[in-house]
């Protein structure tokens, strides 16, 4: 009878356990960014920007493929439908709120977490299984400055950079699918525009940084959680995928229950 | 003995029966060898408080290294070279980009004056040719002649070296402790070397001035 009632009280000090750990972990990343090397922000911009060029740029493809089907998909069938209701203007708010504002971050974010995370969380873990961290330490170079900060910044950048990317994608494969149904481009790009507020850009804009935080904090927390046994490679990178899958979803949450 | 630059003051290394005490003189070489299980693989990790050991303070320069924050610890340690066992290398950097990191991360020096210093060190050590090749590109001896020219890359007074001649030959280990020591034998020149080893080759034993076997968490002179 207790057996149930133990595992489930594992798994909350288990969660609640790690949730303390990257807490611990984004401050003391937080914290390193006040003592960093004047002489390593060089080699660390040089890392940053490997890094934005392999999470940023060669995502672009798949960002723009996934924003054009998304977009052409949901605007061609929402012109057909709205259009019998007449309320063709709401494909303005369509846009905007589930695609531009929603949908676009998320998705970008996910992918992210699942081309890069991987990445990042099985970097760090070969770098410790390889005694490269120790090497680095030894050296007198935080592998936080190193390893860590720079990732996180390139992270908060390729995410950000995408969701930008995504949305102008969605809005322009959006107007095609538009198009196709019979409506002129003023008028589409006039619903769309008349349908932006502030307020979408500035939530869009914090998404970005939010899950760009994310993307960079949880791969790099689990790499480095390893204890140093090459198995523990694969399952670094798993649970970081898991774990920024799961807390990018639930910082969606919050900001739609909190902030709209 | 000299003024020390390293030394373990009644020290147990995790998983050992007995303190240790031990010093590193300036000029000189100490080498202490020893079984696996003795956990003499872990002193140069102690020495630098990458490693806490069970009991004891080790000085570094005559500075209690437990003492000193987090942050003063790491500009600490760029004044030692250190050569951690295998080699430490990152496999996502070319032999000549690991031999730079540390000079472009904590020295001020330009990169032309950097480009300069890594010249030396890499004809020093003969991996020139290589330098371009990642580790996983280069054979053992190249990535081990990387590793010693990135520990030497700042011309530390002291240098901790940990299995350094692990899979060399005898005549490859001597040059490698030739040049750790700093080339010249002019009194006083001399570079601090600090080894732990299992096993040295036999030449170079009389090469170095202090020789320890630790064993059962006793460390005893070599005579």
């Amino acid at each position: 009878m207790t057996t149930p009632v133990a595992a489930f009280g594992r798994g909350v000090a288990r969660t609640v356990a790690w949730i303390g750990a990257l807490a611990r972990f984004s401050f003391e990343a937080g914290r390193a960014t006040r003592w960093f090397p004047r002489a390593g922000r060089r080699v660390a911009v040089r890392v940053l920007a490997k890094q934005v060029r392999f999470t940023a740029l060669q995502a672009i493809p798949l960002i723009v493929i996934l924003a054009s089907i998304l977009s052409f998909l949901v605007i061609s069938q929402a012109t057909r439908e709205l259009g019998r209701l007449g309320a063709t203007e709401l494909i303005g708010r369509l846009m905007v709120v589930v695609i531009v504002r929603e949908l676009g971050p998320l998705l970008t974010a996910l992918v992210v977490a699942g081309r890069s995370g991987t990445a990042i969380a099985a970097e760090l873990a070969t770098n410790k299984v390889m005694g490269e961290l120790n090497a680095l330490l030894g050296m007198g170079i935080d592998p936080l400055h190193y390893l860590v900060l720079p990732r996180l910044g390139a992270a908060i950048l390729s995410v950000f950079g995408l969701i930008i990317c995504f949305d102008l994608v969605a809005i322009l494969a959006g107007y095609v699918a538009a198009g196709s149904a019979g409506m002129t481009s003023a008028r589409y790009f006039d619903i769309v525009l008349a349908s932006l507020t502030f307020r979408d850009v500035w939530l869009t804009a914090a998404k970005g940084l939010a899950f760009g935080v994310i993307i960079g904090i949880v791969p790099a927390y689990h790499g480095l959680a390893i204890r140093g046994s090459p198995t523990e490679v694969p399952v670094a990178s798993s649970q970081a995928v898991m774990g920024s899958i799961l807390v990018i979803f639930v910082c969606s949450g919050l900001f739609v229950a909190l902030l709209t | 003995m000299t003024e020390s630059v390293l030394r373990f003051e009644d020290v147990v290394i995790p998983g050992t029966p007995n303190p240790l005490s031990l010093e590193v003189p300036d000029h000189q070489a100490v080498l202490i060898t020893g079984p696996e299980a003795s956990g003499v693989d872990a002193l140069p990790a102690i020495a630098l408080r990458l490693r806490r050991p069970a009991r004891g303070r080790v000085f570094l320069f005559g500075e209690p290294i437990d003492a000193l924050s987090p942050r003063a610890v790491l500009a600490f340690r760029r004044k030692v070279g250190y050569l951690p066992a295998g080699d430490g290398l990152l496999h996502n950097l070319s032999l000549h980009e690991n031999v730079a990191l540390p000079l472009r991360f904590g020295s001020d020096l330009s990169e032309h004056a950097i480009q300069g210093r890594l010249q030396v060190m890499l004809a020093l050590l003969r991996i020139a040719d290589a330098a371009d090749r990642r580790p996983a590109e280069a054979t053992e001896e190249q990535r081990r002649r990387a590793a010693l020219a990135r520990a030497l890359a700042f011309d530390p007074k002291l240098l901790i070296l940990a299995d350094p001649f692990d899979g060399l030959t005898a005549k490859t280990a001597a040059e490698l402790f030739e040049i750790s020591r700093g080339g010249e034998t002019g009194e006083g020149s001399r570079r601090a070397v600090f080894m732990t080893a299992q096993f040295v080759p036999e030449r170079l034993e009389t090469r170095i001035e202090y020789r320890y076997r630790l064993t059962s968490g006793t460390l005893q002179p070599v005579l």
